[in-house]
């Protein structure tokens, strides 16, 4: 086999993904409307489908590099006056010792010295108030550039579209407030024990049930943190000799974990239900890598929700191929617990499927529930290996009870179990807010990724300069966002992420897409060339493809 | 690469030339270029295409076969430290699109600047013997090989 690059590297043109996803059973290549007719079974779940990548416009990417391009030249000039004494130095530097090899590479700090800290003030804000609908932004003055900042006394009370509070639980008033309180009280704020030392308190018990009951398992384990749910027990569940099939967009928790357990990792092309089939057979063809024995299992670890691309993963044909080819599911449900679904209850309730068909699901309580912490859930049997094996309940303390606390109140709320419906209001409200400002940014003419129905919204501002200008103004009009640029996406791609949240009234959804709306034409960055969707927050017209 | 809180793929330098569009920028700032230094009135037709045929040679050869490790911190146990940007393409697979892309270029100009100089002797030695080192530093035998102890560590 040459050492050619195959095709599908290069990057698709949209109509060609959407051709290639909708006829995955190789039928015909006629787009139709909405799923393959030769298909034997059509499920329900294709006719709501409806999820866009738009590619990146050529000219702003020639743009984008060339803009890159003179930030490098401009960079090196300033680093070459920083040598020759024209300009101070403001960094810290090594002292030049006679014979001694130096330790650092000055070039290595080139892209955070001279990009990165001339636009620090868009990135790690300090905030004094609670994270909710509205956060309080302190002002920071630099006089330098980016090298120093300094606090003045003011702050600016802004929307906040920046943080994962997708249920609106981020609140330090309401009912989990008190019951936190009442908790703190009564248990202190930690047991200083882990699980196997005697930290377990009736409480996580209580927690560990409502949460098997929540997501209709048989039985789940918490870990303190949300990080750490995957990094320390994915060595519990595989070793070496099996395979561990990640889509190449999960998160750094996932791939630390992967790579923990010793297993062998293969990546495939984000949420490309044929590369993962290739790749299954080929593994399953070949065996291990020099041995050729048969694997001890296989595992597709895959996320509900991806936070950088705002996909949802299709999960009927991840079950339809792991039942095929009889491989495990990693269901790392991050950001999709409580913020999908007709019942809230993640990627499982929002393709009505049964919970009995993925093996393992992990989440976390940080985004959706106001809390700190994650789970493992599944049968009793794994929870049994894991509470026994994993290193969280042998090494880490036990979640703090006000924690556990705020995640079951806040889980009653939303399971409807404390009497009122609360709970369906603020999911109903979710995924009001989600359609409606979807479709708003699509009839405005700016590219969004992802699915309808996810919560996260990336608004594609290729250019370095446009991404800082648009962070900076929207502050400005009281709209706190999060832009993410090189480093976390590819050049090509750098983006404003929108969180949407049910804290968010319609009347505050309507003056953050005002503030976009006017700081996208003031920076110009509306680049959609693609026919404005029909669907809309009841379903009517859905799934109208071009 | 990890800069503030925020961490992405394993090396940018593997991956961001195979991208939408970057071939297409390199081109055009060698056309650019070559426009500009073709408006210097005091250069004649011949003179222009070889400088940018040597200028061009001498760049590229600087920018991938010199320069060593990136400009960003990575979470690579110093790998990519002691290997050059074309070491680093691709993760130091050869004869990807890339690698091939980047080869053609300076033979192409070749062929240009010695039809633009008329197959002049002087400037031929000249052009050849450019074309001849950025193509030569690209041969997979190369991989790796440091000479003299340049560049060594």
């Amino acid at each position: 086999m040459s050492g050619l690059v195959d095709k599908s590297t290069m990057q698709t043109s949209f109509r060609f993904k959407l051709k290639k996803f909708l006829n995955v059973t190789n039928c015909s290549t006629k787009i139709t409307n909405g799923y393959g007719q030769k298909h034997p079974k059509t499920s329900d779940w294709r006719k709501t489908w409806w999820e866009s990548f738009e590619e990146t416009p050529l000219y702003a990417a020639i743009w984008t590099y060339l803009g890159y391009g003179m930030l490098v030249i401009v960079g090196y000039i300033r680093d070459f006056l920083r040598d020759i004494g024209l300009e101070t130095q403001k960094s810290c530097t090594e002292p030049k010792i006679p014979g001694f090899v130096p330790l650092y590479q000055s070039w290595e700090n080139f892209y955070t010295r001279n990009l990165y800290r001339r636009v620090r003030d868009c990135w790690n804000r300090p905030v004094c108030s609670v994270a909710g609908a509205y956060v309080d932004v302190t002002e920071r003055l630099t006089h330098d550039c980016g090298w120093n900042f300094e606090l003045t006394d003011n702050f600016q009370h802004t929307m906040n579209f920046g943080s994962y509070n997708y249920l609106g639980f981020a609140d330090n008033v309401g009912p989990c407030k008190d019951s936190v309180d009442k908790t703190c009280k009564r248990y202190g704020l930690s047991s200083c024990g882990s699980r196997q030392e005697l930290g377990q308190l009736d409480i996580h018990h209580e927690l560990e049930d409502l949460i098997a009951q929540f997501l209709g398992v048989e039985a789940a384990i918490t870990v303190p943190m949300g990080f750490a749910t995957n990094s320390m027990n994915m060595p519990c569940i595989a070793k070496k000799g099996s395979l561990i099939l990640s889509d190449e967009l999960n998160h750094a928790s996932l791939v630390l974990g992967s790579r923990l357990t010793g297993s062998t990792i293969r990546t495939y092309k984000h949420c490309d239900m044929e590369d993962l089939e290739r790749k299954l057979r080929t593994a399953i063809i070949e065996g291990q890598p020099r041995t050729h024995k048969a694997w001890k299992k296989i595992i597709i670890v895959i996320e509900g929700v991806y936070s950088m691309e705002g996909s949802i993963v299709c999960l009927p044909e991840v079950v339809r191929l792991k039942k095929k080819y009889k491989a495990y599911i990693y269901l790392d449900e991050a950001h999709s617990i409580g913020a999908i679904g007709p019942n809230g209850r993640g990627v499982v309730d929002y393709f009505n499927m049964s919970p009995s068909d993925i093996d393992i699901r992990m989440g976390t309580f940080t985004k959706s529930f106001g809390s700190a912490g994650g789970y493992i859930a599944g049968s009793k049997r794994l929870v049994n290996h894991l509470k026994c094996n994993s290193h969280s309940s042998i090494y880490s303390p036990v979640m703090p009870p006000p924690v556990a606390q705020q995640i079951i109140t806040s889980m009653k709320i939303i399971m409807g179990l404390n009497g009122t419906d609360e709970g369906r209001r603020r999911i109903l409200q979710l995924k009001d807010n989600i359609r409606y400002f979807r479709r708003r940014l699509h009839e405005m003419g700016f590219i969004i990724y992802g699915n309808k129905d996810s919560p996260v919204v990336p608004i594609l501002i290729y250019y370095p300069s446009k991404t800082v200008a648009f962070s900076r103004e929207c502050l400005k009009r009281g709209l706190a966002t999060v832009v993410v640029g090189f480093p976390a996406t590819s050049i090509i791609e750098s983006r404003a992420r929108i969180c949407l949240s049910s804290a968010h009234t319609r009347e505050m959804v309507d003056r953050a897409l005002n503030i976009i709306d006017e700081v996208g034409n003031l920076l110009r960055i509306k680049y959609s060339n693609l026919a404005v969707p029909r669907w809309c927050e009841d379903d009517k017209n859905a799934n109208d493809i071009l | 690469m990890q800069v503030g809180t925020a961490s992405g793929c394993e090396n940018p330098t593997s991956y961001y030339f195979n991208q939408r569009g970057i071939w297409l920028t390199y081109v055009l700032v060698i056309f650019l270029a070559h426009l500009f230094i073709l408006s210097m009135p005091f250069f004649t037709t011949a003179i222009a295409w070889t400088l940018t045929n040597v200028l061009h040679d001498i760049a590229m050869f600087v920018i991938l076969h010199v320069t060593r490790g990136t400009p960003y911190m990575l979470d690579d146990a110093g790998t990519a430290r002691k290997e050059t940007q074309w070491e680093q393409l691709d993760q130091g697979k050869q004869f990807t699109p890339t690698k091939k892309f980047l080869t053609i270029v300076p033979i192409v100009l070749f062929f240009l600047a010695s039809f633009y100089t008329k197959y002049d002797k002087v400037h031929f030695v000249i052009n050849a013997s450019f074309c001849a080192l950025s193509v030569i530093a690209k041969i997979p035998w190369f991989h790796g090989k440091r000479f003299f102890e340049i560049n060594k560590w």
